[in-house]
């Protein structure tokens, strides 16, 4: 089944004096010939036979997530108090961290607070060990659709937020010239712009470079529930004169000038747009989503915690059973509520959101405190995400989604004096979803293959442990990469939401130059640092 | 048969005294429809009017051949008439808007917020250059906004025309606090001569209160009549309140003894004694057919309350960034006024994270942590604002203002840096390189420009010891003081209590503390092997394609000041050292000119370049200026940099002129400032309640989050279009437009203007009442003079040529019933009517909602 785009309403279209700009406006989302050739190989944007589409969810980490606190290289005896005397995370000691199998759930107290686990959980490689407060990771993780991939990075790494966070998003490193964003430029690639009112959506304040091009125009809006025009919702006698003098005057023939050409896109982007939401429910009371599982203790979690009550706070206000998620992240959950539900209920391909504050110069914490508390975001969206997938299926499965987290670089590998860690090099990065490759165990239980990239005892470019190790590899002081951001981005792009090679080199600019070893791996010719080409993800 | 020869000679003509190049307009095509010729072509920028002029040959289509009648109708061109004759030639001319006036509304809405009314005329009489000239020389302007007004009781009238909705009269304030309050009146029509019958019983308090009259409720119940202060008469009403007020059963009521007209007009009047309160009065008529708001502190727009209280250390973050915008909408001192925020986003710090530090590490209680939070942010604007009143005011002035501040040390954790040795290890402690690295890539150099981490860790080390403390007031401007010893409160017995920080007298300032610092020698911007070891003979040399007089310089930069005090000048000496560098030059440049000229500049031009684009030449001039300034005076004066700039040809053309996307606060003060003119009266037809636009869920908080003074990322918030506008942030502009359109007018639905579900306060703009002011009476009926004041007012540098769709679409609109298709003659309607109100604010409604209002 093909389910069209919800339009619950008399489509704002038809309020039009007939002076609209939709001629001069079809220009800018046509697609072009070349593009147009492609698609009539690849799958980006197709239904396959049964009506599915493929479809990608991120989550942005900005700030620099520190990744050797999230995923913790216990195999290597460098890490440790000698090196973060504050922030590092202990093993429990009555397990070590040499533990194979799946990973480990640890146990819960029935009343006690939902994270209050003071040791890493180990990953069941004899290696790495996961974050406590990542701990919902565990059962996505174990159900084999979590994959890892640590030490991801991208050569001559910038150690600036914004231009590192750019070339994330570019998909272009030190490339300045490349100006759009990555899935903008898949989102072109498929062909859905000229066609399909949405396509790429995100739910923060501003559109995300990731989404940002020239040629169409992708949505983002801060809070849905405000999203009518005029003020109020579009009523049986909404064809008011303001809606259709606006509607003329975005129409108005003018000079070319700088951002001309944004506004207009935009203009026309929020006219094709607002019937759309106002089809979706977006409200707290429409937020009815319940983990029915017996997740750490069957508390009464909701998936999208936006509400002390949704997020496990007992019936006088107290916290009890424990809150799942910091209550500083209800407006978070919202957005990514919102994420979920387009991609489920519209035919958008990318929606995604982001995670602020992961700048830990200082006060960073260890168990607990403040890289903690945006880990615990992180383990419960993935969780609440996959939950909300299998239960809620619309027009999307949790087969069909790939949910990633990007983040501009780690952090420093020795914290400083402020009990915090600095910019660095390379980080981890989470991709989950239905069809990802993660954990395989055989009949008996034993790992056939780990879900975990480049943090394990035999990675194809292998973790060097000690004071001269991986750890210390790049400029002597920071985690080194093992991977390429693209090629993990490169692998999702092709290989789940459809697009062809030829497609994917145009989606990540060289993706084909054997001397950045993208796709199979080598020595990239910038730094010559040896890099696995794709992990095999999905 | 009869055959045309068509020829269309193309070129453009220029307007007199005009500077624009020669452009023609460019033909798209040319097609017949029933012989009338018609001609779609690319229209240019700032033109007053394209029209067709024709001849038999080609040379006779000068200046003085005929004007073929014509339509045009965005690009599109069609003669009046069939071409008549076998052949001829035509010419298309494009006359150009005065260069002044171009340039006049592009340094309106670049060095200020927007053009006001006034302004634009106050430009054209003075001209562009000498305004430019005043208001780089902020000193020599008036400016008496935060002077306290007078002493003494003074009562304010204020009076308001609306429709009877019920009977019932509320009268509360917005939240726990008292008011005075006196001579009431109510009278039917739209206006009040003062001896028309008053509709309210016991009008000035003179009787004592009676059911008949005024009656309270539980939360007015400690009010009283007073003889304290009197308006009038032998007494007033001291209204106190526990709790905020919003209907009959918090407020102060009255029945009143007549029934009013359902939707017939009434005039609204009373008095209050203006108080230095943030709370709001309202006196209004169930169903808010009359609905009256005020602030208590009397001029809804005086900065001053706001600036006492910052004085005074007790204001919050909102009186903060509600002065700041006040400030925006009404200086004199425009272009003091934008530099202020460029410096503020520039320099960028977070009042939360200071706020968070006070609270959580200082020791202050939380209450007193967002108070404190405020006073340093303000501190460092108010040493900016002072900065630049100096003539030869630097960027290494600007520059040492920001790193000495607290909020920037509490900002980027240098305020627990260390690098002294550590008992444990042995070895120095690693600096936090968080001010270090934006030192270089944000605050001076501009990202990978003349610096690398080993500059960053070197550099990093430089800042350990600058903290933050609380000093004895007569030693804050001391960083080498101890903590205050100076008690509050000396007689507390218990010594916790009696030491605690809440029991010190003093003001938490720069502090430099030797025992944390880093004191081995740095050697920074030096040249390092691929293993990070420094050669220390080896100074960096600014790069080749900076081109004379920079390229070759050695910069590098050695420092060992040592333990003692001294160490402080490790921090001192880098920003001696780094302000005036060519890659502080340049990347300073491009933020200013991407400030006033458009977006796409960026550091890293080849200046050596034979062949350099106008943007390059502009920074590089900057650089120039900033090098050598023509007054001989020192570098990095900003005044020199930003009249490079501001009289630059590029500045100059008409594609600068609305080249830039307005940031939330742009869009906010220019809407306010559009529509303000001054009365006869001396009131203003527009009212701008700040605190509404700034709080919380106000525009610069939906439109894209812009939080003033609280930005989390370290690179501001953003000046090119892409960071604002998306389909999200559009709709929330316009929904503020709706709002503020409709505010205060008593209209709510079936004008045109749909009903408004943001509350504006007291912001107001009275568009009707800027119509009577220039236009008069009997030309305020006029759809075409209507539509054209406010075309010129709102978009002064597009040009008649461009606005014609705007042009019908408004006279479209005012001739057009509120259905939306009717026809219904503007004409028809009476000046000072509710009507007639209703669909000039329509139209002001529809022109600030257009792409066009988003440009600047």
């Amino acid at each position: 089944m093909n389910t069209p785009q919800i339009l619950t309403r008399r489509s704002f279209l038809n309020t039009a004096t007939g002076l609209a700009a939709t001629a001069a406006l079809s220009s800018l989302t046509d697609v072009p010939l070349f593009v147009q050739k492609a698609l009539a190989e690849g799958t980006l944007g197709k239904p396959d036979a049964n009506g599915r589409v493929k479809k990608l969810l991120f989550i942005f980490l900005r700030g620099a997530n520190d990744g050797l606190n999230s995923v913790i290289p216990h195999g290597d005896d460098a890490y440790g108090p000698k090196i973060r005397d504050n922030i590092a995370i202990p093993v429990d000691p009555a397990q070590g961290w040499n533990v194979r199998g799946k990973a480990l759930v640890p146990e819960a107290g029935p009343t006690g607070a939902a994270f209050a686990y003071p040791f890493s959980l180990p990953m069941g490689n004899g290696f790495a060990g996961l974050h406590p407060a990542l701990k919902f990771l565990v059962p996505v993780y174990n159900a084999g659709e979590l994959a890892v991939i640590h030490r991801v990075a991208y050569p001559q790494q910038s150690r600036s937020h914004f231009d590192s966070q750019a070339y994330w998003e570019t998909g272009a490193p030190r490339a300045t010239m490349v100006k759009d964003g990555m899935l903008y430029r898949a989102m072109v690639e498929s062909g859905r712009p000229g066609r399909n009112s949405l396509t790429g959506v995100s739910f923060q304040n501003s559109l995300p470079l990731l989404l940002r091009g020239s040629r169409a125009a992708m949505t983002n809006l801060s809070d849905p529930t405000r999203y009518d025009l005029l003020g109020v919702p579009n009523t049986a006698d909404g064809n008011t004169k303001a809606a259709r003098a606006l509607e003329a005057a975005t129409g108005a023939a003018f000079p070319g000038k700088a951002n001309r050409d944004l506004l207009q896109q935009q203009y026309e982007n929020m006219r094709r747009t607002l019937e759309i939401f106002a089809g979706i429910d977006f409200s707290e009371t429409g937020n009815t989503f319940v983990d029915g599982d017996t997740t750490d203790g069957n508390r009464p979690y909701h998936l999208f915690p936006t509400t002390n009550a949704k997020n496990g706070a007992g019936p006088s206000g107290t916290t009890n059973p424990g809150y799942v998620v910091p209550a500083s992240s209800y407006g978070y959950f919202n957005q990514l509520k919102s994420a979920a539900l387009v991609l489920n209920k519209t035919d958008a391909l990318v929606a995604g959101t982001q995670i602020d504050g992961w700048d830990t110069h200082s006060n960073q914490g260890g168990v607990t405190g403040a890289h903690a508390n945006l880990l615990q975001r992180v383990g419960w969206s993935i969780y609440a995400l996959r939950q909300y997938f299998r239960r809620h299926a619309e027009q999307c499965r949790w087969e069909d989604l790939v949910v990633v987290t990007l983040s501009e670089f780690g952090r420093t590998t020795i914290e400083n004096s402020d009990n915090g860690t600095d910019h660095a090099e390379a980080s981890v990065m989470f991709v989950a979803g239905g069809g990802v490759k993660g954990l395989r165990t055989d009949a008996t239980g034993k790992v056939a293959r780990s879900g975990v990239f480049n943090c394990g005892p035999s990675d194809p470019v292998p973790w060097q442990t000690g004071m001269n190790g991986s750890m210390f590899q790049s400029t002597g002081r920071y985690l080194q990469r093992a991977t390429d951001f693209r090629s993990v981005m490169g692998k999702l792009v092709r290989d789940h939401l459809g697009a062809t090679q030829e497609q994917l080199d145009r989606i990540i600019p060289g993706y084909a130059d054997p001397s950045q070893g993208l796709k199979s791996g080598g020595i990239q010719a910038q730094d010559k640092v040896r890099v696995t080409g794709e992990p095999d993800l999905v | 048969m009869k055959t045309f020869h068509l020829g269309w000679v193309l070129w453009l003509a220029l307007g007199l005294g005009s500077t624009l190049r020669a452009e023609s307009p460019d033909i798209l095509s040319l097609t017949w429809s029933e012989g009338r010729p018609s001609l779609e072509f690319r229209l240019l920028p700032s033109i007053s009017e394209y029209r067709v002029r024709s001849g038999s040959t080609p040379s006779a289509t000068g200046p003085g051949a005929t004007v073929v009648p014509g339509d045009q109708a965005g690009n599109r061109w069609t003669a009046g008439a069939a071409a008549g004759g076998d052949s001829g030639f035509y010419r298309m001319e494009a006359v150009p808007l005065p260069s002044e006036t171009v340039r006049s509304g592009a340094l309106l809405h670049r060095i200020a917020y927007g053009p006001t009314p006034d302004d634009l005329d106050r430009l054209a009489a003075l001209g562009t250059d000498a305004y430019l000239e005043e208001q780089l020389a902020p000193e020599t302007i008036s400016e008496e906004l935060d002077r306290v007004p007078d002493t003494g009781p003074v009562w304010r009238k204020v009076t308001l025309t609306g429709t009877g909705s019920s009977s019932t009269l509320y009268v509360y304030l917005s939240g726990a606090g008292d008011a005075y309050l006196d001579d009431f009146r109510l009278v039917a029509g739209p206006t009040d001569n003062g001896v028309a019958t008053n509709l309210i019983a016991n009008p000035g308090f003179e009787q004592p209160l009676a059911p008949a009259n005024w009656t309270t409720t539980t939360n007015t119940a400690n009010s009283a009549r007073t003889t304290d202060f009197v308006r009038s008469g032998n007494a007033s009403y001291h209204l106190v309140q526990v709790a905020a007020g919003s209907t009959g059963t918090d407020a102060l009521v009255q029945t009143l003894p007549t029934t009013l007209n359902a939707n017939a007009t009434y005039t609204l009047s009373f008095w209050y004694l203006v108080q230095p309160s943030r709370l709001q009065l309202t006196v209004r008529l169930s169903g808010s057919g009359i609905s009256l708001t005020v602030p208590l502190q009397g001029d809804a727009e005086s900065p001053a309350p706001y600036h006492a209280r910052l004085q005074e250390g007790t204001a919050g973050i909102g009186d903060l960034r509600a002065w700041h915008v006040l400030h925006a909408v009404q200086s004199r001192r425009q272009l003091a006024q934008v530099f202020q925020q460029f410096l503020e986003n520039h320099f960028v710090t977070e009042y939360s994270k200071s706020l968070t530090y006070f609270d959580e590490r200082a020791g202050l209680p939380y209450a007193w942590s967002g108070p404190e939070a405020t006073r340093q942010e303000f501190k460092e604007n108010l040493r900016w604002r002072r900065a630049f009143l100096d003539p030869k005011c630097t960027f290494h002035d600007l520059l040492r203002i920001s790193a000495e501040s607290p909020a920037m040390i509490i900002y980027l954790d240098t305020v627990l840096s260390r690098g002294d040795v550590s008992t444990t290890t042995k070895t120095n402690r690693i600096a936090n390189e968080n001010y270090a690295r934006e030192l270089c890539e944000l605050f001076a150099f501009g990202v990978d420009n003349g610096y690398d981490q080993v500059d960053i860790e070197q550099i990093s080390r430089a800042w350990t010891g600058w903290t933050v403390e609380l000093l004895a007031t007569n030693q804050a401007a001391n960083p080498f003081a101890p903590r205050t010893t100076v008690l509050i409160n000396p007689g507390l017995t218990n010594a916790t209590e009696r030491n605690s920080v809440t029991n010190l007298a003093g003001l938490w300032s720069f502090r430099y503390r030797t025992d944390r610092h880093d004191s081995r020698v740095k050697w920074i911007f030096h040249e390092h092997d691929a293993q990070g070891n420094i050669l220390t003979n080896t100074p960096k040399t600014v790069p080749a394609r900076f081109g004379p007089p920079w390229a070759g310089r050695p910069y590098g930069l050695r420092l060992n000041n040592g333990s003692t005090t001294n160490g402080i000048q490790d921090g001192y000496q880098i920003l001696r050292h780094m302000a005036d560098q060519p890659f502080t030059q340049e990347y300073l440049a491009v933020k200013l000119c991407r400030l006033l000229v458009h977006d796409d500049f960026h550091h890293g031009y080849d200046f050596t370049d034979a062949e350099s684009t106008p943007e390059e030449a502009l920074v590089k001039a900057c650089m120039l200026a900033w090098e050598n300034p023509p007054n001989g005076g020192p570098k990095g004066q900003m005044r020199e940099v930003l009249r490079v700039i501001l009289r630059s040809d590029l500045f100059r053309e008409a594609r600068t002129a609305s080249a830039k996307v307005k940031t939330p606060l742009e869009f906010a003060v220019s809407a306010m400032r559009a529509f303000r003119a001054a009365k006869p009266d001396g009131s203003r037809t527009s009212v701008t309640d700040a605190p509404v636009l700034v709080a919380s869920g106000g525009l610069l908080d939906r439109a894209g989050r812009m939080r003033l003074f609280d930005r989390a990322d370290p690179d501001g918030y953003a000046e090119d279009a892409g960071g604002w506008i998306s389909a999200g942030t559009l709709s929330e502009r316009l929904r503020f437009v709706q709002s503020l359109a409709l505010a205060g007018s008593g209209l709510t639905t079936g004008t045109g203007v749909r009903s408004n579900p943001d509350a504006m306060g007291a912001n107001r703009i009275d568009p009707a009442g800027l119509v009577a002011l220039r236009l008069g009476t009997d030309r305020s009926r006029s759809a075409e003079a209507v539509t054209d004041l406010l075309l010129r007012l709102l978009f002064p540098s597009e040009g008649a040529g461009n606005l014609g769709g705007y042009r019908a679409l408004g006279i479209r609109f005012l001739n057009t019933a509120d259905n939306g298709s009717t026809a219904s003659a503007f004409a028809t309607l009476t000046p000072g009517t509710r009507d007639h109100d209703a669909r000039i604010r329509g139209l002001a409604a529809l022109l600030l909602s257009t792409p066009r209002f988003q440009e600047q």
